[in-house]
């Protein structure tokens, strides 16, 4: 297997080439970011790894996604915390800020939970990885179908954000936690199953 | 994670190993998947693909059918 000490120089008739650090643009790593989670001597974030926190990741980021998706239902919110309109924008905004940063921050601690095989190609991976990232994708792919069904039937039905409707709540928020879910939701998913990682 | 629960296969990949003082992730390099999976397979969690039992049998100077089984291997044989 190529390991990632053998790639940090090759010498070619005597001329030392460092070859290049390949860019996944479609799975969004790259060769040496893969490798590197890969390799059992890398010790960075070894903390991260028992299922055990990798399950409380997994309900942080499911809790920083709900709370994104609240935004979406701020005016009734704003409305019932009777806050007046400087403390409600104050209060949003640095609320969004954060919950924003934190789920960006979120994601990338669940990459590296799972060292990046749930986004990893195939040339990477052995095949038991592949399949362990095959069947987080399938289970994913129900998990999405299944919240994003519950999302729509709550935008029809439910209080705020109407869909279909010329004026109102877009549910912006709503769709920024729904393409949150969307990508991470593998990781989530191997975080959460996988004893191993 | 086995490709077949109903069908488990056994192996005797940890024996062979260990006969050979090789580790985990010593094997891992020879047979070119990551040391976890060498874990997994000698706890008979997964089943590998036929090419991969190959490169393990290869790795560990046996035979396929020396290292892998449809039925538990008798201890100490």
């Amino acid at each position: 297997m190529w390991k990632l000490k053998d790639a940090k120089e090759i010498k070619i008739l005597g001329i030392t080439v460092k070859p290049k650090n390949k860019i996944y643009w479609i799975e969004g790593v790259t060769e040496k970011g893969v490798k590197d989670l890969l390799n059992n001597e890398n010790s960075k974030f070894r903390w991260l790894r028992p299922q055990r926190n990798r399950r409380i990741l997994v309900i942080l980021m499911a809790l920083g996604l709900l709370l994104t998706s609240m935004g979406s239902y701020w005016p009734t919110l704003k409305t019932n915390l009777n806050l007046s309109t400087d403390v409600s924008l104050i209060v949003f905004t640095v609320t969004a800020i954060f919950v924003i940063f934190a789920m960006v921050l979120g994601y990338s601690f669940l990459r590296i939970a799972v060292r990046s095989i749930a986004d990893a190609p195939d040339e990477l991976l052995d095949e038991r990885q592949i399949a362990v990232r095959n069947t987080s994708f399938r289970y994913a792919y129900r998990g999405f179908e299944t919240i994003a069904l519950v999302v729509i039937l709550l935008m029809i039905i439910g209080p705020e954000v109407k869909m279909f409707q010329p004026e109102g709540n877009d549910g912006s928020y709503l769709m920024i936690s729904m393409l949150f879910l969307g990508s991470s939701l593998p990781s989530m998913v191997m975080a959460w199953r996988e004893r191993d990682i | 994670m086995s490709r077949n629960p109903e069908e488990p296969v056994y192996n005797r990949i940890e024996e062979a190993r260990v006969a050979l003082g090789l580790s985990r992730q010593d094997l891992a390099d020879k047979a070119g998947v990551h040391y976890q999976t060498i874990g997994y397979l000698e706890r008979e969690e997964y089943s590998p693909s036929l090419v991969l039992a190959l490169r393990i049998a290869k790795s560990l100077n046996q035979e396929v059918s020396d290292l892998f089984s449809q039925t538990p291997f008798k201890k100490g044989k």
